[in-house]
């Protein structure tokens, strides 16, 4: 089942166009891993945390951008892979550095937290405070606000408050009061809006490699 | 004459690895040209000529008309009802050689009264039927207006029982207060296309395009049939369009697996192209997999010959034990028409619920198809309205009708 991210129709398996309004729908393929459905552009499995970024596939399957270090050149003839950041140095560089990320649970689709940001700001288009985290795409986002909550990075931790939204913020299905902020855990649920239907589960991934 | 089928599968490649795997399947029919056997045309203008369009509207109308005369075939017949909340014949049905007499009764209509366009095709079809016998039959309906004194739902009606008598209707909307969903809708049932006359000045252009057209079908009545073979299904939601020359939703018959599609007449020199959104298992022994029988069923004017079957054209698949996609670029491109069409669709359903932002977004994504489809033109005005949404003003009627023309077609400048 897969829901469209442009009109919202409710899509049978194997669709890659919408039957609806035939927009292109996200490509989905299993995760190395568990097996679950992710999006082909995805970085992290959403439901095991697998870097899916360090697998190197069979070249056919493979967008174009995700060869890997450890291909030879002929896996992608047409473009001078941009080097990965990551990955030549975590044979050496042990450090933990934990991604964070948000599973938006209607779609299964992961949302990487932008690493260089301390204040990320969750909302829909406005010319007041763009969202760094644009939620317009997923169903149901008519009940966010355009400006609805911030992410703020302070050390390791990060916090989550509600910015003055319309239908409010609930943190694991209690209601975060205006101002108070809350300390996120990997596996906590954001439900943005009231009724739980945009909702997202705070991740902290380690990236494979670095165990 | 002879008709030309081509079938194209999205992707040839099925991916085995892939529970379901949905392709679309792109069927062009066209029909072959042979100068020698031109058929007769049974043309008959249905033309609006309700108090709206007194003067420069209906002089230009009348002179469009009269420039059609000329351009027609002495074997080809002519008819012309002029409505306003009644209708009356004002040239009966015969042939083109009496040009001037023909052209003095035009001039002679005079704008006057509301407007009935069921009236119209009512009356143009009893009129059109007196030449039936060997002619390809098309009307143009010409209206500015709401169907004030009529019935849509009555215009539909006739719509589809010319479709049944094998007439093809085609809509011409002047000014910009004609109702575009009634219009098209008609076009749609009529088989025919969709024209918008903006100005007085662009009447005789439009007209023209049609005439020529109308002048290049070679075959008519044609209906598409598909056999599907086991493991192949439709999609459960709007499973056939045309694409081109102008995208229309299809109703379909389905019977178990065989499916009855009307397509209208056939072209000479355009195809008319049918995508059918399937649903395939990607199983079988071998590494092909067979995907449908497609057979066109049509008449034949120029030959006297009615429900004539072409050969049946079998699409096959591969099946390659690992998977790589091959994409048809031209298949491609007729999926984007209807992302387009469609996108627009959501978009004015969007605004008719009064959701401004959800409808531009829609806008906007069908501006991107456009562009990715080359249609430029189109791209424009479809981002230019979605713009004009973004900030919060509301769409003119012109706007309205140009949306729709350009989510339908691919305009041309000649």
């Amino acid at each position: 089942m897969l829901i469209c991210p442009s009109c919202a129709h409710v899509n049978p398996e194997g669709a890659t166009y919408c039957e609806a309004c035939f927009t292109p729908l996200p490509v989905m393929r299993p995760c190395p891993s568990c097996g679950a459905l992710v999006q082909a552009s995805a970085s992290f499995c959403g439901s095991c945390g697998f870097n899916l970024k360090a697998v190197v596939q069979n070249p056919a399957n493979m967008p174009v951008g995700m060869g890997m270090s450890m291909s030879n050149s002929e896996l992608n003839p047409e473009l001078p892979s941009p080097v990965p950041e990551a990955l030549p140095e975590t044979a050496k560089t042990q450090l933990q550095i934990l991604k964070a990320g948000l599973l938006h649970l209607q779609t299964n689709t992961l949302v990487e937290l932008p690493s260089h940001l301390s204040v990320i700001h969750i909302g829909k288009p406005n010319s007041v405070i763009p969202p760094d985290i644009d939620v317009s795409g997923f169903p149901n986002s008519d009940i966010v606000s355009r400006v609805h909550a911030d992410i703020r990075i302070e050390g390791d931790a990060y916090y989550i408050e509600d910015t003055g939204s319309s239908n409010g913020t609930y943190i694991n299905n209690l209601p975060l009061p205006v101002g108070n902020k809350h300390k996120l855990r990997s596996g906590d649920r954001i439900a943005l809006g009231k009724g739980d239907k945009v909702t997202f589960i705070f991740q902290m991934v380690q990236p494979a490699g670095s165990s | 004459m002879q008709i030309k089928l081509t079938c194209k599968l999205s992707d040839d490649n099925l991916n085995p690895s892939q529970g379901l795997n949905q392709r679309q399947l792109a069927i062009a029919i066209s029909a072959r040209a042979e100068p020698s056997q031109e058929v007769p045309l049974n043309l008959c203008l249905i033309l609006d000529h309700s108090g709206s369009m007194a003067g420069k509207p209906l002089d230009t109308v009348k002179k469009a008309a009269t420039e059609l005369l000329h351009q027609m075939d002495w074997r080809d017949r002519i008819s012309v009802i002029g409505f306003d909340h009644k209708a009356r014949v004002v040239v009966p049905n015969q042939p083109v050689d009496y040009i001037e007499r023909i052209k003095s009764d035009i001039y002679a209509l005079t704008a006057g009264g509301g407007t009935c366009i069921d009236e119209g095709i009512r009356l143009g079809l009893q009129e059109m039927a007196k030449g039936k016998t060997g002619t390809v039959g098309q009307a143009f309906i010409l209206t500015d207006g709401e169907n004030e004194h009529g019935s849509n739902e009555r215009c539909l009606q006739f719509a589809r029982l010319a479709a049944e008598c094998n007439i093809t209707l085609h809509a011409l909307g002047f000014g910009d207060y004609w109702n575009q969903d009634v219009l098209e809708r008609i076009a749609d049932a009529g088989g025919g296309a969709l024209a918008y006359i903006p100005n007085p000045e662009t009447a005789e252009r439009e007209f023209q395009k049609l005439l020529k057209r109308a002048q290049s079908v070679g075959l008519t009545n044609a209906h598409l049939l598909v056999e599907l073979e086991p493991g192949v299904r439709l999609a459960e939601l709007k499973p056939i369009a045309q694409v081109a020359p102008e995208t229309v939703e299809l109703s379909v018959n389905q019977e178990d697996n065989l499916v009855a599609v009307r397509l209208g007449d056939l072209m000479t020199d355009r195809e008319r192209v049918v995508v059918a959104n399937l649903y395939i298992h990607p199983v079988a022994e071998g590494t092909t997999k067979p995907i449908a029988k497609v057979q066109v069923r049509y008449d034949d004017p120029s030959a006297g010959r009615t429900n004539i079957t072409s050969e049946p054209a079998l699409v096959v698949a591969n099946l390659p034990a690992s998977y790589t996609p091959a994409i048809d670029p031209q298949v491609q491109t007729y999926l984007y028409a209807l992302a387009k069409y469609r996108q627009t669709q959501l978009a004015e359903l969007k605004l008719s619920q009064g959701d401004k932002q959800g409808a531009a977004t829609l806008l906007q994504s069908a501006a991107q198809t456009a562009l990715q489809m080359g249609d430029r033109q189109g791209a424009t005005v479809l981002q230019a309205n979605a713009t004009r949404l973004q900030q919060g003003s509301t769409l003119s009627e012109a706007d309205r009708k140009q949306t729709r023309i350009v989510s339908k077609t691919v305009i041309v400048d000649s």
